[in-house]
């Protein structure tokens, strides 16, 4: 039976990363190529030793897709193509492959000239590890080869994220990334149709979380940002350019007009620009309302939101101001960040996930004296607060997205040790599909049971519409008989004298020989004549023959009669007949092996 | 308004909340056929109370899970194990779970204890004083203590009457209270044979009324459907210490769904759910021996004001934090599941 095979691979059972091998139809396909921001070491990269132990993955893969570009998903990408080695095509939606780079360059950033790491990918390996990307739009089916289809489905979580079908034939695999099933202020919910993929492939931390309301955490950071600009504070807030900005700009905006505030909220115009440059790229991969509003003025004409000058860090009395890098590490974002932090009215609120070396992920673990360049010492007084925005499907929504793609089977990767039981249970029944685990380096292999499709000939057609009966039904099954043959990657049913003539083969006719002795003391042509009569009282219904030329015919069997040399009442009757009335033939050897009925004359 | 403000949506509304631990809870779906029984881990946020700010981790965690046959009416931990006990609603009998180690998830059935009588309406109550002990009954006549693991039948509660019961629950080791739906109270000592106490039902402010009960640190709070409240000491139940006059729709009472509560951690508060999508908080210090209307001191309503469904919104069930005095867990008949820390404004 046809299997299709799925690696998670890893070094540890941590989940934090994500790469996934999947093997269908002969094709070997890897999903994603995170980084571990947990580790400092080798267990931060996957275990590519899994696929080959040294030498280039080239040969061995037939693509890569990345489905977003958070780095869990991509950071090891430049660090795959360029330093293990890989040369094929890298699939990703066209503002993944935007903004991929940006994220990886800051990373790399970080990581080197902060940290001081030797063994990283350079700048350089990014540039050309994009080149050897090709873009995906969404819904559009991709060839990769003659075999391998690729097609992108709409995720919501982030711009330009994708859930991905992968087709061999009729067998298929969706892979879904992060995704998230409820739409938000800036981005639509996912999507995806009834494509029945024999393998649905998810993360198991969807299933066992059952999240806040997004109006919980809403009310929690406009509250933050509200009782310090009560008490005069200002509130640094450090984003990347997209995503998260766009969809706490909107909210801040919304209550600024609700409860008539007054107190200034900034955009650094490097932001602006930025953003607005990507949207309009993307307009597409964004929602309904925010396609409106676009049309009808720029992404960040607000009525309460200014642009920012770096002389307004120093002003004083309350304010909001949203600057980038994300992470504190450097920039504008820093330098405001030092301005303020001294002052324990003001607030930072750090919307995501702070690489391990950043300014971001010290403060994040309650650091609250900073090294700064020169020896200088820094003292957090300011308030610290760490808040998730990021948009994810939880147990509610897993469900609902098997229940729109209706897979074969399910297949949860997961990091944790813990045997997740009744996880399985729930989905297993409440599908009645199987549901797979593998725990990192582990595989799990699903037997498929593609159906194969095959062009039927005309002729046959019309033979099996000639015989009758009542009209096909898709689902009756209906017994024919034809040849399957093989002629360039296609397969044909048609009848045998086609077949033939198509392969130029030979037809060969195939007749059995059969002698049985008979005692009757009657000369030869007597007792053909008797085995005549006998014939043609038992076989009524037959087309029986006595030929001029010293045989008798029963359908195109043939009998001839000879008598022994020795003894002339030993009759040795000669039975000889086609494959094609093997049923008569065998039939007939048994019925004179008894021997003639004496009654006859 | 709120300290803490946590908002969820589960697959299925449940109508049990019950502590496993003081950072988990069980609940329970309450269909007519199959339904999950989970263990929730609470946020860490809300437990993060010096570095709150630092905290972003605001889901529940599905820690445990197990399916049930039929709906789960009533679900009770046994302190000091990882077993809990449910009934259906639809008999007397028990079903035992045991929540699965470290090495699983599942919440498995591990075993059943009959109840005195086998078919009765309403189901049975459950109460669990020490581990390995269950006081379990549907009416005041079948009230029973049994031995959870042999199933040996230690106490029995005799009355005369069989008054459906509408609480259960211990007041000491020994000693418990039996609420019946008429307002009828029963106090027991298990070690004793002796009869028990029957103090009768308040006069009722509005014609036939079902009562509700709740005891904590001596004293008792009986509830109607009228939303008369009525305040008494333990030991001295026919007399009342005070009256109010609740604030509840009392016309679209859900027997199945009233809960009142005394709070564990906080003076004189009682929390009342079930008459609406809302759950309120009473002050009973401030009530008098005269009847009178009182107004909550909080009304938690963002189940009926987050609710995405046409129908009326109930709240279902909720219970108290054993320790952190203003925080509540309320469940609703959408499925929503509410935490909340709430802010005595009166106290600003």
């Amino acid at each position: 039976m046809p299997e299709i095979k799925v690696t998670p691979l890893g070094a540890g059972q941590d989940v934090g990363r994500s790469c996934i091998l999947v093997s269908i139809g002969g094709k070997n396909i890897m999903l994603d190529c995170g980084m571990h921001m947990g580790y400092n070491d080798d267990r931060r990269f996957p275990d590519f030793s899994y696929i080959t132990q040294n030498g280039r993955l080239t040969e061995f893969l037939d693509c890569v897709i990345i489905s977003h570009f958070h780095l869990d998903h991509c950071g090891a990408l430049p660090f795959m193509s360029e330093m293990v080695g890989y040369d094929g095509p890298i699939y990703m939606t066209h503002p993944t492959k935007a903004i991929c780079p940006i994220l990886l360059e800051d990373f790399r950033k970080i990581t080197v000239d902060k940290k001081g790491e030797t063994n990283f990918f350079t700048s350089q390996m990014i540039k050309d590890c994009m080149k050897k990307v090709v873009p995906l739009n969404l819904h559009q089916t991709v060839q990769v080869d003659d075999e391998l289809e690729i097609k992108a489905y709409y995720a919501g979580h982030v711009l330009g994220a994708a859930m991905v079908q992968i087709k061999v034939g009729s067998e298929s695999v969706v892979y879904t990334g992060d995704y998230n099933m409820t739409p938000d202020r800036h981005l639509g919910a996912a999507w995806i149709d009834k494509c029945r993929p024999d393998i649905l492939i998810s993360e198991s931390t969807y299933a066992t979380t059952i999240r806040d309301s997004k109006r919980c955490r809403e009310r929690d950071f406009l509250k933050k940002v509200h009782e310090s600009i009560e008490r005069g504070g200002k509130v640094l807030i450090p984003v990347f350019a997209l995503g998260r900005a766009q969809e706490l700009c909107i909210l801040l905006e919304t209550f600024w007009e609700r409860m008539n505030l007054k107190a200034p909220i900034y955009f650094s115009t490097g932001l602006t620009e930025k953003a607005n440059h990507y949207y309009k790229l993307f307009i597409t991969w964004t929602n309904q309302k925010i396609r409106k509003t676009f049309v009808q003025r720029n992404m960040f004409e607000f009525k309460h939101i200014k642009a920012f000058d770096r002389s307004y860090a120093d002003n004083p009395g309350p304010m909001v101001v949203f600057a980038t890098p994300g992470m504190l590490h450097a920039g504008q974002s820093l330098q405001i960040f030092k301005k303020w932090a001294g002052n324990e009215k003001n607030m930072v609120i750090m919307p995501g996930y702070c690489v391990q070396g950043t300014i971001g992920h010290k403060i994040l673990n309650g650091q609250r004296k900073l090294e700064m360049e020169g020896r200088s010492t820094l003292d957090v007084k300011l308030q610290v607060e760490y808040m998730s925005f990021s948009a994810h499907a939880d147990a509610k929504g897993i469900m609902q997205l098997i229940r729109m793609a209706e897979p074969r089977n399910m297949l949860l990767v997961h990091g944790e040790a813990v045997k997740m039981e009744f996880l399985k249970g729930k989905i297993e029944q409440e599908f009645s599909i199987d549901c797979h685990m593998p725990a990192n380096g582990e595989t799990a292999t699903v037997t498929t049971n593609p159906s194969v499709p095959v062009d039927i000939s005309l002729n046959l057609l019309k033979r099996e519409m000639a015989l009758g009966g009542p009209l096909p039904d898709p689902k009756k099954p209906r017994t024919m008989h034809g040849t399957l043959i093989m002629k360039e990657n296609s397969l044909k049913l048609v009848s045998s004298e086609q077949a033939l003539k198509e392969l130029g083969l030979n037809e060969h006719q195939l007749r059995f020989t059969c002698r049985v002795q008979l005692q009757d003391p009657h000369s030869d042509p007597d007792t053909l004549n008797r085995i005549y009569t006998h014939l043609k009282s038992v076989l009524k219904g037959y087309t029986i023959q006595h030929l001029p030329d010293g045989t008798v015919m029963v359908e195109s069997i043939v009998i001839k009669v000879s008598s022994s040399a020795e003894d002339t009442s030993t009759k040795v009757l000669l039975l000889s007949w086609s494959y094609q009335d093997e049923d008569l033939g065998s039939f007939l050897s048994t019925l004179l092996k008894k021997g003639l009925p004496s009654g006859l004359c | 308004m709120y300290k803490d403000l946590h908002v969820y949506q589960l697959e299925h509304p449940t109508q049990v909340i019950e502590w496993t631990s003081g950072r988990t809870v069980c609940v329970a779906g309450y269909s007519s056929s199959k339904n999950e029984i989970l263990e929730l881990h609470l946020p860490l946020k809300l437990f993060a109370d010096e570095n709150k700010g630092l905290c972003a981790e605001r889901d529940f965690k599905v820690v445990h899970g197990g399916f049930a046959e039929g709906p789960v009416c009533c679900l009770r931990h046994v302190p000091g194990t990882r077993c809990v006990v449910t009934n259906d609603g639809l008999s007397s009998d028990l079903q035992v779970w045991t929540v699965g180690g470290d090495d699983s998830d599942v919440i498995r059935r591990t075993g059943s204890v009959k109840g005195r009588r086998s078919v009765s309406e309403g189901g049975s109550r459950i109460a669990a004083p020490l581990s390995s002990q269950l006081l379990h009954g549907a009416r005041s006549s079948d009230v029973q203590l049994t031995q959870l693991t042999s199933g040996q039948i230690l106490y029995t509660l005799e009355t005369d009457s069989a008054d459906p019961l509408s609480s259960l629950q211990f007041v000491s080791d020994t000693v418990f209270l039996a609420g019946c739906c008429n307002g009828n109270v029963y106090i027991a000592d298990t070690r004793t044979s002796a009869a028990p106490q029957l103090s009768p039902g308040p006069a009722a402010w509005g014609g036939s009324v079902l009562w509700w009960t709740d005891a904590s640190a001596g004293r008792v709070i009986r509830l109607s459907s009228s939303g008369q409240a009525v305040v008494s000491d333990l030991r001295d139940l026919g007399e009342a210490v005070s009256w109010a006059q609740l604030d509840v729709q009392s016309h679209r009472c859900n027997p199945d769904d009233v809960r009142v509560s005394w709070a564990p951690a906080l003076d004189n508060c009682i929390a009342v759910s079930g008459f609406s999508g809302a759950v309120q908080i009473y002050k009973t210090s401030v009530w008098g021996t005269e009847r009178q209307d009182v107004q909550p001191l909080f009304e938690h309503r963002g189940h009926a004001v987050s609710s995405q469904s046409d129908d009326d919104v109930f709240v279902t069930a909720h219970v108290w934090h054993p320790e952190r005095p203003r925080t509540l867990l309320s469940a609703a008949s959408d499925g929503s599941v509410h935490v909340w820390d709430w802010v005595d404004q009166s106290e600003l």
